[in-house]
């Protein structure tokens, strides 16, 4: 099984040749490039399998392909010499994503044929070479073995990102959105760049595995108690690692920098659901999981994290509950969901936060493709109110929808409830011990409360009731390439809970805790990258209520209650054949529900009264004190030039006698110093 | 081959030779006057290398002062065509009219 790995390198290549020949050639193939991308991203998912298996079989690889830089650096813990190389570690969390993000990428590319060729779009070109850019970049993010190889290619997906949320560049919203997702995101990425120059010039290495990595360093470091400069080193990792979650926060859309996401919107959906599924947004999720034994040697870091992740969680919630536009609702959703991951992820469960990844990523390409399939439907019309009865008419859809809806409300036994009962489950334990994560999952379990409640009010919305419009009465109809993926992630939104079926597990003793086994090296692993040596890092306490199975079944019934709670509510508001607006009761609530917080608001304040003042103050600054020193300094020569130039008479005598009397001047002072007058 | 007069008063001629020169070069406008007075300062020179040449009893000054001879030649025939370009434009050969050439 070892050749398997040689062609590990292909499968990003391949998207990257997509990339190429749509941008060369798109224009004269018949689908516009398309085919190339559906090609290319089968190619991917194939080898992305062939990955799975062979880790399955028990091998795992980490190599370097390419070494660009070697450099002599006395690094703070005495290494000295640094390496910036391109390599790949596939282990079964890389394997995992990438069967993940190709999977996605294929339906997404598939889907595109009915929701971009299908409606007649213009410049699919560019279109199909985005997309093609986008999945070389994240596969290449998820293949990197080391920190700055995965920092380029964020920050490729960064910029992929927004070339696709500007597709529609002659609209005024689309480029203002892309370079809002552009600019946000490069905010939180400025500090992952520091984070990644703060760890190799502390550790002098930057790779994920084995013993020669940062985390390993980190550990020895911690053990040897070495001062990294001026901190203990605990602090000093927490320092790090929260400059690296600077760009994690900014790419996963957390607070505060969850801004750019809802903007983001303006994109085509096809490119929604490959942001929020398996590109862009789950990238900074993955940077922490493949990360995660760095983050574990710090028990503020972890809390941090949870504590954002509950706190996003449960923020994006409520503003999801007041939106009108089928895709801000599933926008607000995904913002939402990242927060359980890092949620789980903070509180020590890696595993959990893993597993929601992956649910989410089949539930939330499911539920856009299915917004995509709804607005094709109703001819370009996104406004739910305008929507209705749907179901009878668009049934793939609709019980597609449902199923995605179902999975990402939590209820059982679609995969979403084990994920997100898994991190929640995580998150009680370790809070029964420690009162800020006991926050985060207090916030986190009300969020389930307003999952289920936007989500069915969405699903209630766009499906149940009597047509509102006439577009809704006569939809347009989909074609195979839109109904094909929505079965499949329908299928998988269903089942994919099936890989870790923790509660199951404990409760009837049977070993079916597959991804569990999968991550904790059951088949093929990394050393120092498995679930139980996490687990050693992590030094959180854990707690039960009286004993470990009914704090679980505790936990479970209680998000469960709520999530159907939540849908019940909407049912009763929304699901009746003239549903009406209940925002009136919210009162003032609803208009800050309604401004997001007047999160914006207050983001642009602090760009324009505190950030636009401090520029102008350094431009002042630059313009007087440093040009005038410039300025200064030319304009005394200028005016000694115009001076001196007098001298210059033009008559060819004057310089004779100047020259003659420079010669006696230079022969008198010559005597005076050889002493000739003496 | 004896010396028929010692060096010094070959160098005074040479010295005076020079200074007559460079007097002509600082009094006269007169461009024509100005390449004369600059051949007299080469021969001042010519005299000197050829004296020392003579002295230390070696070739080496005598034919500098041939090189010395053909360079005067090719500048006598520059500055010739330098004062023809000078009265075709200003009708005078007055150094001192042409002060244009500066910033």
């Amino acid at each position: 099984m070892e050749g398997a790995f040689s062609y590990a390198p292909a499968i990003a290549a391949f998207p990257l040749v997509a990339f190429v020949v749509a941008l060369a050639f798109g224009k004269y193939m018949p689908k516009k490039g398309a085919l190339a991308g559906i090609l290319a991203t089968a190619g991917s998912l194939l080898l992305s399998v062939v990955m799975l298996v062979a880790v399955a079989s028990g091998e795992v690889y980490h190599g370097t392909i390419y070494e660009w830089a070697v450099g002599d650096a006395l690094t703070e813990v005495g290494a000295d010499g640094i390496e910036f190389t391109f390599g790949i570690l596939i282990d079964p969390l890389s394997a995992l994503m990438l069967v993940i993000v190709s999977l996605v990428a294929f339906l997404v590319h598939v889907f595109s044929l009915g929701y971009m060729n299908g409606e007649g779009e213009t410049g699919l070109p560019r279109y199909y070479a985005g997309l093609g850019l986008f999945t070389f970049s994240m596969l290449s993010f998820v293949l990197a073995d080391n920190l700055l190889m995965a920092f380029m290619f964020f920050e490729l997906v960064g910029l992929c990102s927004f070339l696709l949320i500007g597709f529609w560049f002659r609209t005024r919203s689309a480029p203002s959105a892309a370079k809002k997702a552009f600019l946000v995101t490069r905010f939180g990425d400025y500090f992952f760049l520091i984070g990644v120059v703060a760890i190799a010039s502390t550790f002098g290495t930057l790779q994920f595995a084995g013993e020669e990595s940062f985390v390993a360093a980190a550990e020895t470091a911690i053990a040897d108690g070495t001062t990294l400069f001026g901190f203990g080193p605990e602090t000093w990792v927490t320092i790090t690692g929260l400059l690296v979650l600077g760009g994690v926060i900014g790419k996963s859309a957390q607070f505060p920098l969850h801004t750019w996401l809802p903007d983001a919107m303006e994109g085509p959906t096809t490119v929604s659901a490959l942001i929020h599924a398996a590109t862009m947004v789950a990238a900074g999720v993955y940077l922490v999981a493949r990360m995660f034994g760095y983050y574990a040697q710090s028990p503020t870091a972890l809390s941090i994290i949870a504590f954002v992740g509950g706190f996003t969680a449960l923020f994006a919630a409520t503003m999801g509950v007041v939106k009108d536009d089928i895709k801000q609702v599933l926008a607000y959703s995904t913002i939402s969901q990242y927060g359980y991951m890092m949620l789980g992820m903070g509180v020590g469960g890696y595993v959990a936060g893993v597993f929601h990844l992956m649910n989410h990523a089949f539930f939330k390409a499911l539920l856009f493709l299915g917004a995509g399939s709804v607005i094709v439907l109703m001819h370009h019309e996104q406004d739910m109110w305008k929507m209705g009865g749907l179901k009878d008419k668009a049934p793939v859809t609709y019980w597609t929808f449902l199923a995605g809806a179902l999975a990402l409300a939590g209820i059982v036994p679609f995969s979403g409830f084990w994920s997100k009962d898994e991190v929640l489950y995580d998150a009680l334990i370790v809070g029964l011990e420690q009162p800020v994560i006991l926050a985060a999952y207090a916030m986190g379990l009300l969020a389930v409360f307003f999952t289920g409640f936007y989500t069915f009010r969405m699903v209630f919305l766009t499906f149940h009731g009597e047509p509102r419009t006439d577009t809704a009465e006569n939809p347009h109809s989909v074609g195979w390439s839109i109904k094909f993926p929505l079965v499949v992630l329908g299928a998988l939104a269903l089942l994919a809970g099936v890989a870790n079926l923790a509660p199951v597990a404990k409760l009837t003793g049977m070993d079916i805790t597959y991804l569990e086994f999968w991550l904790d090296g059951e088949y093929g692993y990394v050393e120092g990258l498995t679930y139980h040596d996490y687990h050693e890092l992590v030094a959180f306490e854990e707690g039960y209520i009286s004993s470990e199975t009914v704090t679980m079944l505790l936990g479970a019934g209680l998000s469960l209650g709520l999530a159907v709670a939540g849908a019940v509510t909407a049912h009763v508001l929304y699901n009746v054949p003239e549903p009406t607006r209940h925002t009136a009761k919210l009162g003032g609530a609803y208009d800050v529900l309604r401004s997001n917080y007047y999160q914006d608001e207050y983001q642009v304040w602090l760009a324009e009264g505190l950030t636009l003042p401090l520029a102008r103050a350094a431009d002042r600054f630059d313009q007087t004190v440093i040009d005038g020193v410039v300025n200064g300094v030319s304009t005394a020569s200028l005016f000694g030039g115009d001076r001196v130039k007098r001298i210059q008479t033009g008559i060819v005598t004057n310089y004779a006698a100047l020259l003659v009397a420079g010669f006696i001047a230079l022969l008198l002072v010559l005597g005076f110093i050889g002493g000739w007058f003496l | 081959m004896s010396v028929a007069a010692g060096v010094e008063y070959y160098v005074l001629l040479s010295m005076g030779l020079f200074c007559i020169g460079l007097f002509g070069i600082l009094t006269r406008r007169n461009a024509l006057m100005f390449l004369m007075s600059v051949e007299l300062m080469l021969n001042a020179a010519n005299i000197n290398l050829i004296a020392f040449a003579f002295y230390h009893g070696n070739l080496t000054g005598q034919v500098f002062a041939l090189f010395t001879m053909a360079l005067a030649a090719a500048e006598v025939a520059v500055g010739l065509g330098i004062i023809l370009v000078l009265y075709r434009n200003f009708r005078d050969v007055d150094v001192t009219v042409p002060t244009t050439m500066r910033w």
